[in-house]
């Protein structure tokens, strides 16, 4: 839980024979992570076959997703579908085909007959602007003596077109000024009928596309054009009632299909990546440890004479190739969610997720203590895990539930119901409550000062976990001298001293940094040391790692270089801390924005002040919720996570028949 | 709204630290120097482009592939001033710099038509992505799946959607009718250059006084080579040239194009344009060498433009518009410069062709 999975590397020597057979075996267990290994492979001669049969397998796969989506049904395997094996291509391709001379036909007909409606209401719209003109548009077409253009052009380049006829007699007319499109009638004589043609197709001028055959007033084309329409929706209908038949006729065909498709792809896929040799092929891949001796047991189940390696990875040391999978549970998905937003853990790294889970709701509800806003909090989260409102949130579903937990809780100890505080519970909701803690807006300062405190614990802790990635890693330069290192750690001990020496006797000074100033170390010796050693930790990492040139770019820029580090690392630990402060004045804030929502409502407790009750609450949960939500995570992210975790892992992403298998 | 000196003071401390770090004449004739690709390609990695060509296996290096990798640098630049740039400069910034997603799919266009020539062993889309832009994740135009319809019609409805989506629709009759190109980009061409103008236009102060300057500037030779190029080698008519150009610019007047398309000399129009442009008739002698020679001239021009922007007050959009032009213009010179080593061409034959004059 606090780490990856145990991974273990796996080399697998598999006979030509059992190919197929080991590549379902690898594909269907849903715990092998696919190196490529196609460079390990002797034959050179150019691309395999099977990399034309995976090819092959996934146009078919395409075909039949396209005759599922032409009759309307969705892509999805057959109920209890099993891991089958590969099927010649030969077969599945006639299966496809004779499912789809049923319905490519009708299919293309459907789409046909939709163009030729979106052609006549495209000819119909067309018709309306110059619906009022009673002449015949073929008369226009036939004249003897007049050249006319009827058509859209793109309102910008209207200008440019006349500008363009100066030396073409002509009248131009806008029959419909439309602010992007206008349609426009341009006329001349026939004896210039190539410039007005040159002329309106170089604009862009689009003639309304009107088919030779209509003849007549607009108003009778219009006619027409309507009752082609009407047949055309009338055979639309037709067509798709046929096509729905066919869904149903071939409906658990088609699911079987894809299914057996699919399997046939994803094990041609996975052949690709098998380094060929000359009998034999070569796998290489990851697989969780605890999974292996169940793939061993089917992969010799399936072929007796494969040879199978296990090399197990240790979790210390650099572990860049590794992939990770991550162990937790599903009521933790979306604290991983959160984590793998900021980087996915490397193998050897702690993983976060479950210090996130105490620290994201505990910190969110510091900041939203309200017991009714925190049980409405839940009663979304648990409205949208189980999907009942705002679907495809289901994951922010339990974040919700979590962190509205905890405002529950921290609402006990303010005492706020939903925004009733103190003697305004008695006075309207009618019973006794006392905070359990303490009241933020009353205790502005104590409650600032205690969030610092909590927020120097939390950092502490960052560090240490810090080192502890440092000393599983064994990167003893950044232990020692890393941003993060002992080195650090002492200096920002020494900081805090300072720091308590700043706020003096002031009630939002630390009181962590005052027992620490109290310790009987001689801190102002210290204090230089350890700033020495934060100024300087680039030389000694170099130091410690065998880097040449120690100091790069003179003397003098590596000092200057060197103090900037200094001073960026002592504002870093200084806005770090002081960072915790708003934890204390969010919870104040709520209460301040409670008490606006009461001096809004009034005083008398009538209709009207329980309605700007509701509908301030209602804005405090969207509003404020989600900005608190936001310094939560920006806390995670900037203050603590950026202290010890450094993720960069690859993800694990073992091969799988059924897509709902996938690991999130 | 951030401008003036509280505007661009950080971007313009960047882009002038970011102008110093554009090649020098020295460097350039240090590159020229290199007597193959793959020295040219060591040279240039101890250059701020050493970088982008640092990830890369020596095997990997064609010269394709390494323009590639230079064009990032410019993309970074872009990217770079974007950001920083005032709010009310970035849309034309973001303008300007969609030229390069127009040339990505003028060229993704250009692949689906020739596709049919190619090599069936290399998937087509490897065979494009090496010469697009790399834009990256900003692009609007589905470019893989473009060149995966295998024609153009298909490919063009994909562009629904786009910002392309207009023109296109204006534009797709006539490529289906007369089977080519020519209609569609040219008017995807005007389009992007009346919202670019547009862009600058909508500036204020000295901001748009800039930014007409240099994006008028790059405008006028963009306008005059339409022009000249149309009526030379594609014989239009005087209404499809004016048509086919643009009414406004920086020096070039709408009055000077009118007067080429309807048969004015064009020799003269030029030296009345760029008084500086002395020798403007030898470019019509040979059309076909001149016009590339003409095009360089006027593309010195900007350069010129381009380089005054750094002088006097540097609190306007001109420092980062001229920084710009003068990186593409230099990524322009490093592709001819990789090119006429791959094709083993002489001093005298590409030297010509730069804009940072080496001398022979």
């Amino acid at each position: 839980m606090f780490f990856p999975r145990e991974m273990t590397e796996v080399e697998l020597i598999i006979p030509s024979k059992d190919l197929v057979a080991v590549a379902r075996v690898l594909s269907g267990q849903g715990v092998f992570h696919q190196l490529d290994s196609t460079y390990l492979g002797m034959e050179s001669s150019g691309p395999s076959a099977w990399q034309d049969k995976a090819g092959n397998y996934s146009a078919l796969e395409r075909r039949v997703q396209g005759m599922m989506q032409t009759l309307g049904l969705p892509e999805m395997y057959p109920a209890h579908a099993k891991p089958g094996s590969l099927i010649d291509y030969d077969t599945l391709r006639a299966a496809v085909d004779r499912v789809d001379e049923d319905v490519k036909g009708t299919g293309d007909q459907l789409i046909g007959e939709k163009k030729r409606l979106e052609l006549l209401e495209s000819q119909l719209r067309q018709l309306e602007p110059i619906a009022h003109v009673n002449y015949e548009v073929g008369a226009l077409r036939k004249s003897s003596y007049m050249h006319s253009i009827l058509g859209v052009i793109e309102a910008d380049k209207v200008e440019r077109l006349e500008t363009s006829l100066g030396r073409v007699p002509h009248v131009f007319f806008t029959l419909k000024d439309d602010p992007k499109k206008p349609i426009v009638w341009l006329l001349g004589p026939r004896s210039a009928s190539d410039n007005l043609e040159r002329a309106a197709k170089s604009a862009f001028l689009n003639p309304l596309s009107l088919p030779e055959e209509l003849n007549g007033t607009p108003e009778q084309i219009t006619v027409t054009l309507k009752q082609d329409a009407e047949a055309t929706r009338q055979k639309i209908a037709e067509l798709e009632a046929t096509l729905s038949k066919l869904a149903g006729k071939y409906k658990d065909e088609l699911e079987k299909l894809l299914w057996d498709v699919h399997i046939s792809r994803v094990i041609a896929d996975t052949i690709v990546r098998f380094g060929q040799l000359r009998r034999t092929y070569v796998v290489l891949g990851w697989v969780p440890t605890i999974n292996l001796d169940d793939l061993r047991m089917r992969l010799k189940q399936d072929s007796p004479e494969i040879l199978i390696e296990a090399i197990q990875t240790s979790r210390t040391g650099h572990h860049s190739g590794v992939p990770v999978a991550l162990m937790n549970n599903k009521w933790l998905r979306p604290i991983q969610d959160l984590v793998t937003t900021f980087g996915r853990p490397s193998y050897g790294e702690l993983d976060p997720t479950l210090l996130i889970a105490f620290s994201f709701p505990i910190l969110y509800g510091a900041m939203f203590g309200d017991i009714g806003q925190g049980l409405v909090l839940m009663l979304v989260g648990v409205l949208a895990h189980n999907r009942i409102f705002m679907k495809g949130l289901q994951s922010l579903g339990l974040l919700l539930v979590y962190a509205g937990f905890f405002a529950t809780v921290f609402g006990f100890l303010y005492g706020s119901i939903f925004g009733f505080e103190g003697h305004l519970i008695e006075e309207y909701l009618h019973f006794h409550f006392e905070p359990m803690w303490m009241s933020p807006l009353e205790n502005i300062l104590t409650i600032l000062g205690l969030a610092i405190d909590a927020g120097i614990v939390i950092l502490i802790f960052a560090f240490l976990l810090g080192l502890f990635n440092n000393i599983r890693s064994r990167d003893w330069a950044h232990f020692w001298f890393g941003h993060t290192g002992i080195v650090a750690i002492c200096f920002y001990f020494c900081f805090l001293t300072v720091l308590n020496g700043l706020l003096g006797t002031t009630p939002i000074a630390p009181k962590i940094a005052a027992a620490i100033s109290q310790l009987p170390l001689p801190f102002n010796i210290l204090t230089p040391v350890f700033a020495l050693g934060v100024m300087f930790n680039g030389l000694f990492r170099n130091m410690v790692e065998g880097h040449r040139p120690l100091i790069e770019g003179g003397v003098g820029m590596f000092f200057v270089t060197s103090f900037m580090d200094l001073f960026e690392g002592t504002i870093s630990m200084l806005s770090n801390t002081l960072s915790f402060v708003r934890v204390g004045a969010f919870a104040v804030a709520h209460g301040g924005l409670s008490l606006a929502i009461f001096s809004l409502a009034g005083e008398e407790p009538d209709l009207g002040f329980w309605i700007t009750i509701i509908i301030g609450n209602i804005f405090i949960i969207g509003f404020e919720g989600l900005i608190v939500y936001i310094q939560t995570m920006r806390l995670h992210y900037y203050e603590i996570l950026g202290k010890f975790f450094h993720g960069g892992g690859t993800r694990f992403e073992p091969l799988v028949l059924n897509p709902s298998q996938e690991e999130a | 709204m951030a401008s003036g000196v509280s505007g661009y003071a950080a971007i313009s401390t960047r882009v002038r630290a970011m102008y110093a770090d554009l090649l020098s004449p020295q460097d350039m004739v240090k590159l020229s120097d290199a007597p193959d690709v793959a020295s040219l390609i060591a040279a240039l990695k101890s250059t701020p482009y050493g970088k982008y060509l640092a990830g890369l296996k020596d095997n990997e290096l064609t010269p394709r592939r390494a323009i590639l990798q230079i064009k990032h640098k410019l993309a970074d630049s872009y990217s770079s001033v974007v950001q920083q740039a005032p709010e009310q400069t970035r849309p034309l910034i973001r303008q300007l710099y969609r030229y390069f997603e127009l040339g990505n799919l003028k060229a993704v266009l250009r692949s689906i038509q020739t596709v049919s020539a190619w090599n069936a062993d290399t998937p087509a889309w490897d065979r494009v992505r090496e010469v697009l832009f790399p834009f990256g994740v900003y692009t609007s135009i589905p470019a893989q799946a473009m060149v995966e319809t295998g024609n153009v019609a298909s490919a063009i409805d994909l562009l629904r959607g786009t910002p392309y989506e207009a023109t296109i629709s204006f534009a797709a009759r006539r490529v289906s009718a007369e089977q080519s190109l020519f209609p569609l980009e040219v008017a995807l061409d005007l389009e992007y250059w009346r919202k670019l103008w547009a862009e600058a236009r909508k500036l204020a102060g000295k901001d748009r006084e800039m930014a007409v300057k240099i994006i008028g500037s790059l405008l006028d030779m963009n306008n005059l080579m339409w022009v000249i190029r149309y009526k030379i080698y594609h014989k239009l008519s005087e209404e499809e040239l004016i048509n086919y150009t643009l009414p406004f610019g920086y020096r070039v007047r709408d009055e000077d194009v009118r007067a080429i398309a309807a048969g004015s000399d064009i020799a003269a129009v030029i030296s009345r344009i760029y008084p500086n442009i002395t020798n403007a008739s030898s470019f019509f002698e040979d059309p076909q060498s001149g016009l590339p020679k003409l095009e360089h001239a006027l593309k010195l021009q900007v350069m010129k433009q381009c380089n005054a922007a750094f002088v006097g007050d540097p609190f306007h959009i001109g420092i980062p518009l001229a920084y710009l032009m003068l990186s593409d213009f230099e990524v322009q010179d490093l592709i001819i410069l990789i090119e006429s080593k791959y094709f083993n061409l002489t001093n005298a034959e590409y030297r010509p062709l730069l804009l940072k004059t080496i001398p022979l």
